[in-house]
């Protein structure tokens, strides 16, 4: 092909691509808006602003114990159940799993004062309570995913009789690896200062987290929406996703302060230097089953941070399973939704059944 | 005005020259820099430095700006350190996005090359952002713009108490009360529950 030929070509190209762009935001304009979390749940538990949701069966029953799933506070859960077609909870809900999930909220101002320990003895232990209640068992499964991850680790640690086999998924347990871009960046940043003005904005959150990788994040990702095809499906898709990334709650200030400079800055879980309502944490005391899921090409919580898990936890049973994709790959992508919920299902089932409360039997 | 004075007069550029000279000794002889025209004397530091000490009644407030003043000049000097990173960055992206598309040849096309130059710009900046120097001028930045809004906070505060608004330190007050009234009364142990007594019935008449 000649220069001529090739730069008319190219020049048919950008053409083309001027008119699918065109076609996309038409489309774009003319789509409502979308909803999210879509799978059947009831509140079952309520604490101040904390929900606790159990899901409505669609199987029957792998006869399992619960799995209550504690997400990160710093986003919101219903990325775990963005859309009927990518959902972890639907794909558990399917395999039998009794599922529930621990939702945050929106933190406010009367939430700044509010330590990390009561959001993690506080209203993660009380929502425990209310399901070994409600099932009449002695412990329960805890799927702890990104820094729901690093919390579900802690109570486990603090109340390891109440958890029978724990899960964490992305999870950052060694916070000061070199790949970690986010730690690096937060060792410099004085965390007294930054939450004395009150609650950390969610808005300053997505400022942090596009500057991980901007010119993908701010960029090549719209580029790429305009050369969809203007189907609405994809672009639903697209905005479902748009939604969950900038939909980020202000994080209550005492308790980010102290997740910051005791994790990032301090590396204290892994340095067993962590207290937490006065009692010390230790990985050492988690003897139950854990399964550590990891993604290999993660940028927020990138493995180094969460293989080390394995050599920290007490228990003798411990398994990892690497998946190969992102950060938010692990909860919607294709290659996740085919491994992650199946090897979990399939793991707790190896580990027993639901364990029914001993007094209750004995009453019986 | 005698006529040896006229005499002495001479041309008013002449002049307005003397004076400027005689100007620069004055400035000189007090410690100023007398070259205000070079545009090197209106830096953010000289502003800070040029600014009077807090005095009088509103002492307290002068103080709050002037810290406001200074935060923002040492915030300016910090934004022109990222602008010069932010350069360096683009400088490493641009060799990366020539060597990416000297290996695909003329064949690219469009969307391929932009694709390619967002895979470079990612490596640059991949490549600074994990650097020490990167993390603490950021870390600098974030903080600046704290203690800026801990300074404002505190004029909003005095503002709020003016008009009679709840203040962020009154409200800060009655949630620490509220946070300890929930303690205590979570520590409170639950009244053993009595037993009704069911009113008596009367006797038939």
């Amino acid at each position: 092909m000649t220069a001529p030929e090739s730069f008319d070509r190219w020049l048919r190209d950008a053409a083309a691509m001027q008119r699918q762009a065109q076609s996309v935001l038409r489309s774009l304009r003319e789509a409502g808006d979308v909803e999210v979390g879509m799978s059947e749940k009831t509140c079952v538990y309520a604490d101040d602003k904390i929900r606790l949701h159990r899901y409505s069966a669609l199987a029957r029953s792998a006869k399992l114990a619960p799995v209550l799933i504690c997400y990160a506070m710093v986003n919101r859960p219903y990325m775990l159940d963005l859309q009927p077609d990518r959902s972890l909870i639907r794909e558990l809900l399917f395999l039998g799993i009794d599922v529930y999930l621990l939702d945050w909220g929106y933190p406010d101002g009367s939430d700044r004062f509010t330590p990390l320990d009561e959001y993690i003895g506080g209203y993660l232990g009380r929502c425990v309570d209310f399901i070994l209640e409600e099932n009449s068992i002695d412990a329960l499964n805890l799927l702890g995913v990104c820094q729901g991850g690093t919390m579900s680790l802690c109570h486990a640690a603090l109340e390891p009789s109440k958890i029978a086999n724990l899960i964490t998924m992305v999870a950052p347990v060694d916070f000061k690896t070199p790949e970690n871009l986010l730690s690096t960046w937060a060792q410099h940043v004085d965390i007294d200062l930054l939450t004395r003005s009150g609650n950390v904005s969610g808005e300053f959150l997505n400022l942090v987290f596009l500057a991980l990788m901007p010119f993908r994040l701010t960029q090549q990702k719209y580029v790429h929406l305009l050369q969809m095809q203007a189907d609405p499906k994809q672009l639903e898709n697209f905005m479902r996703m748009e939604k969950w990334i900038f939909d980020s709650p202000d994080q209550p200030a005492r308790a980010f302060r102290e997740f910051v400079q005791w994790f990032f800055q301090q590396n204290r879980l892994v340095r067993k230097e962590l207290e937490l309502g006065g009692r010390q944490v230790l990985l050492e005391n988690i003897r139950c089953p854990v399964l550590n899921i990891y993604a290999a090409k993660d940028h927020l919580v990138p493995p180094s941070a969460s293989i080390p898990l394995g050599a920290q936890v007490g228990s003798e049973d411990y398994e990892s399973l690497e998946v190969d994709v992102g950060h938010i790959g692990m909860y919607v992508s294709g290659k996740a939704r085919e491994i992650v919920p199946r090897s979990i299902a399939r793991w707790l089932s190896k580990r027993g059944r639901q364990r029914v409360r001993r007094r209750r039997q004995a009453t019986a | 005005m005698t006529d040896s004075n006229i005499a002495d007069l001479q041309s008013p550029a002449s002049m307005a020259f003397e004076f400027l000279g005689r100007w620069q000794d004055f400035a000189e002889s007090l410690g100023m820099r007398s070259d205000v025209s070079a545009g090197g004397t209106c830096t953010p530091e000289n502003m800070v430095a040029s600014l009077f000490p807090a005095l009088g009644m509103s002492r307290e407030y002068q103080e709050i700006g002037q810290r406001m003043v200074e935060i923002n000049a040492r915030f300016q000097r910090r934004c022109a350190e990222f602008a010069q990173q932010g350069a360096d960055i683009g400088q490493g992206a641009w060799r990366a996005y020539q060597k990416r598309t000297s290996e695909g040849g003329p064949k690219l096309a469009p969307d391929a090359l932009y694709d390619a130059w967002i895979d470079s710009a990612e490596e640059a900046y991949a490549e600074a952002a994990g650097s020490e120097a990167f993390a603490r001028l950021l870390g600098d930045l974030c903080n600046l713009l704290s203690a800026f809004k801990v300074e404002r906070g505190k004029l909003l505060e005095a503002f709020a108490r003016q008009v009679d608004w709840p203040s962020r330190a009154e409200v800060d007050s009655l949630h620490r009360r509220v946070m300890a009234l929930t303690e205590a009364a979570k520590k409170v142990p639950p009244k053993p529950r009595r037993k009704t007594r069911r009113p008596a019935k009367r006797a038939p008449r």
